[in-house]
């Protein structure tokens, strides 16, 4: 029943586009017909090289991705419990947030080569910031009473920050990693554009080079729908693993 | 309590001093490693500021600075007016926000950067496309805050002004926009980090001027120096940009404990 308004939104852009492209006003270069987007998209799934390109973008945000986690749930944890390590990273950390990163890639294409690791690279510095912040924030602020109790009743360090900080702040890990997510995506759309010979960005830009609307639009879906899936499947991951408290906004 | 407060602030000189040195020793090892020998493509911070004070000297750093800001400031102003606007509609009115916050939270995980080529061909490949594509992106992070900051206000303060004959304007101006604008103003944080950084990824992709331009340019002919000036630059702007917003925030949402 929720569904229903925006459905009825969404079918009636749709019906505006169709419209606009049959309607010879504009261009099909400009307004390609639907059907011509649908049987695009068609080829993704039949053409194993198109969905090569799928893979390799995936591959390299996730990957990206994945040692940003790892580095940033370490990071910020030991912040969060150190003092000292604290006052050395977060003035580098909240220094040099608000700079775009992106600019360091032609840097990184020199150290790291052309190929995807100067990509993988990139996603790691972009997905590193929102994770170390918020895990920081999380291992932070864990109950003090909590501590206290754990260490009165004889936990040992390990037992304290397996049983008691890593639960407190896993909200906040995934809080971090749901900002990093999207964020790995975009990089890694933005460096096949600029430089790249395979991968969805390529492929959009390939297509808009030789006049394939259709095709850079069926691109376009797919980049899509592959952000909305992977979003949709950590939220899922999130509410298993942190099954004593429901995710209540739906950003933060 | 005057004691205590004259060793806080010791500490804090302390404090500082400690992370000037840090600053310090970190530089002098960068300076150290680039004498003993690091590639032709990583510049010591001595030659990177060498180079920039030279660019800052010519007018061509400024022409660039120009032309990328003139992209990422409309942007900002358009994608963060529509998202503020947009995004206080669907948190007072039930309508707007069953039709739109569904479509609007569903393509959030979008990058909306592949939307640059469509842009491309609709509007040319000039600044028009650019600054819509900046736009776009900034207008996400601003909805979703002011949408929430104005299904945040407290419901007390409503009734207290219905109570005390205030019409649906005046609760709407003088309740639920100043109970959202921290959170509208939390987002527009994050939105002009977006801007920048999607100006320079339109200007590496296509353009014939702006930071972005300059770096691929600098890039294919193998101009480092001119590679760490533009990267110098947009970190600089990025930073004073940041800081620049949040001193606006602090004044015009001084009555608010964590805007500051």
């Amino acid at each position: 029943m929720s569904w229903l308004r925006p459905l009825a939104l969404v079918g009636a852009l749709a019906l505006a586009w169709e419209l606009a492209a049959r309607s010879g006003l504009w261009s099909l270069l400009i307004f390609p017909s639907l059907t011509s987007i649908a049987r695009e998209l068609g080829q993704f799934v039949v053409r194993p090289e198109r969905l090569m390109e799928a893979w390799i973008s995936l591959y390299r945000a996730l990957g990206g991705f994945a040692l940003a986690a790892v580095a940033g749930v370490l990071l910020g944890v030991l912040m969060g419990r150190s003092r000292l390590i604290a006052g050395l990273l977060d003035p580098l950390f909240s220094g040099t947030y608000a700079v775009p990163k992106i600019a360091l890639f032609p840097i990184f294409i020199f150290v790291f080569g052309i190929g995807s690791l100067s990509k993988v690279a990139l996603v790691f510095l972009e997905c590193l910031y929102p994770i170390v912040i918020m895990t920081y924030h999380g291992a932070r602020d864990v109950n003090r009473v909590l501590l206290w109790s754990g260490r009165n009743m004889g936990a040992s360090r390990a037992q304290v920050m397996r049983r008691i900080v890593l639960p407190a702040t896993a909200p906040y890990i995934f809080a971090g990693f749901r900002v990093a997510l999207p964020v790995a995506l975009i990089v890694v759309v933005i460096t096949e554009m600029v430089s790249s010979a395979d991968g969805l960005g390529y492929a959009a830009i390939y297509a808009l080079a030789s006049l394939k609307t259709d095709r850079m639009l069926a691109v376009v879906i797919v980049i899509a729908a592959l952000g909305l899936a992977l979003d949709q499947a950590l939220v899922a991951l999130r509410n298993r693993l942190i099954y004593w408290e429901t995710l209540e906004t739906y950003y933060v | 309590m005057a004691a205590s407060h004259r060793l806080a602030g010791v500490g804090l000189g302390v404090h500082r001093l400690a992370k000037a040195v840090a600053l310090l020793f970190a530089l002098v090892v960068w300076q150290l490693a680039r004498a003993a020998g690091l590639p032709d493509y990583i510049l010591g911070p001595i030659e990177i500021a060498q180079h920039f004070t030279g660019a800052l000297a010519s007018q061509e750093l400024y022409a660039h600075i120009g032309a990328s800001l003139a992209r990422a400031l409309p942007g900002f102003a358009l994608g963060t007016l529509a998202g503020i606007a947009l995004g206080l509609t669907a948190g007072v009115s039930r309508g707007v926000d069953q039709t739109v916050r569904p479509l609007i939270f569903l393509s959030y995980p979008v990058p909306k950067i592949v939307l640059l080529p469509l842009f491309m061909l609709w509007f040319g490949i000039g600044d028009v496309s650019k600054i819509l594509i900046i736009a776009l992106a900034c207008f996400y992070p601003t909805f979703i805050n002011a949408y929430y900051g104005a299904k945040a206000t407290p419901t007390i303060l409503v009734w207290s002004g219905l109570n005390m004959g205030a019409g649906r304007w005046r609760i709407f101006f003088n309740v639920v926009v100043p109970s959202a604008a921290p959170l509208i103003f939390a987002g527009m944080r994050v939105s002009l980090a977006l801007s920048f950084i999607v100006m320079f990824a339109t200007e590496m992709i296509n353009a014939r001027s702006g930071l972005g331009h300059l770096i691929r340019d600098a890039e294919n002919s193998l101009r480092f120096d001119l590679m760490y000036v533009s990267l110098l630059s947009i970190a600089i702007l990025g930073y004073l940009g940041d800081r620049l917003l949040r001193f606006a925030g602090g004044r015009l949402l001084s009555w608010h404990a964590e805007a500051a």
